[in-house]
């Protein structure tokens, strides 16, 4: 097992969940790696200013393999920091990603920031809600940016270092204060008024340009109407929705 | 205070397979910085993205800080 003997880096809340993360991911007990702290972390003041805790485990030449993975609990992390998890990689996918952002806040110079984690509703249409993080604390509102251009950047940085982190794709939404939960029922409330608009003047009635997913959240309010269609025109950041009515 | 070249060289660390190539050079004026991103050329593809997306994306968090600063900075990959 080539991958075996590589080293790798996790994250966090303190460095005993940082090394059991790690642990959990090489599949290993922890006397079968070398453990390596990178950065301590920092709980903050009241959970303010709270820092990833960084280590790097390398395993051991003849690292052996965790005999049975269901074994559950190894006394890895003090049993006071995590009580009752329900799902062991819902919480891990939960916890890394909480850590990445607040790392990412940090070095964005907002430290006085609260993430909160939580998994969305599922959506009719959607087969696995995502797990959302809302920002929360004073002087986050920059973080929103032109038509939530920060918000999406911000939230593809997160998405990748956690997909990376977990090895895998990880269905994450990052939200500022409620400001996309918010700008989601506006743009329904736009969309029906707009529809309204074009079915009263028979005429096609242009939105300004949106985002992807705020178009699609216009398709989507719209796609039961039974007197308008919607469209997509116009490249790249100019694409806008047409709400179209239908043809008697 | 956050430093803009800490942040720049977090991301890209975190996304390349090789972070000992990873180095943020940051060129200073008056009024506006300018990093330098260097990766390993395997990396490259990680940093920069499909369609340039996760090079704008670094830009757009680079930009939030530096306007926090009062500067404008630009980030560029090379």
């Amino acid at each position: 097992m080539a991958e075996m003997e590589q080293a790798i880096e996790a994250a966090g809340a303190d460095v005993e969940a940082a090394i059991a993360a790690g642990l959990a991911r090489l599949g290993v007990d922890r006397d079968a790696v070398e453990i390596e702290v990178l950065d301590e972390g920092s709980r903050g003041v009241l959970g303010l200013g709270a820092r990833a805790a960084r280590v790097r485990l390398t395993p051991k030449l003849k690292a052996v393999p965790r005999p049975a993975p269901a074994a559950p609990a190894e006394p890895v992390a003090p049993p006071a920091v995590e009580p009752a998890e329900p799902a062991v990689e819902e919480k891990d996918e939960a916890e890394v990603s909480r850590v990445v952002l607040l790392e990412l806040l940090e070095l964005l110079g907002i430290e006085k920031a609260r993430v909160d984690v939580r998994r969305a509703e599922p959506a009719p249409d959607e087969k696995a809600p995502p797990l959302v993080l809302d920002v929360r604390g004073s002087g986050v509102n920059v973080l929103v940016g032109y038509r939530g251009e920060t918000l999406a950047a911000l939230q593809h940085i997160t998405r990748l270092i956690v997909g990376r982190e977990m090895a895998r794709r990880v269905h994450l939404v990052v939200d500022v204060d409620g400001f996309k939960a918010r700008r989601e029922k506006s743009l329904r409330r736009l969309a029906h008024r707009m529809a309204e608009q074009a079915v009263r003047t028979n005429r096609t009635v242009v939105l300004d340009p949106m985002p992807p997913h705020e178009r699609r959240v216009i398709h989507l309010a719209l796609r039961d109407h039974p007197w308008v269609t919607t469209q997509s025109i116009g490249e790249g950041n100019r694409r806008k929705v047409t709400i179209i009515p239908r043809r008697q | 205070m956050a430093s803009l070249k800490e942040l720049v060289e977090f991301i890209a660390k975190s996304l390349v397979d090789d972070p000992s190539q990873v180095y943020v050079s940051e060129i200073e004026g008056e009024t506006s910085v300018i990093l330098e991103l260097r990766v390993g050329p395997e990396d490259m593809g990680r940093v920069i993205g499909r369609g340039g997306r996760t090079a704008n994306a670094m830009r757009t968090l680079v930009r939030v800080l530096a306007a926090k600063q009062g500067k404008r900075a630009t980030l560029e990959i090379v």
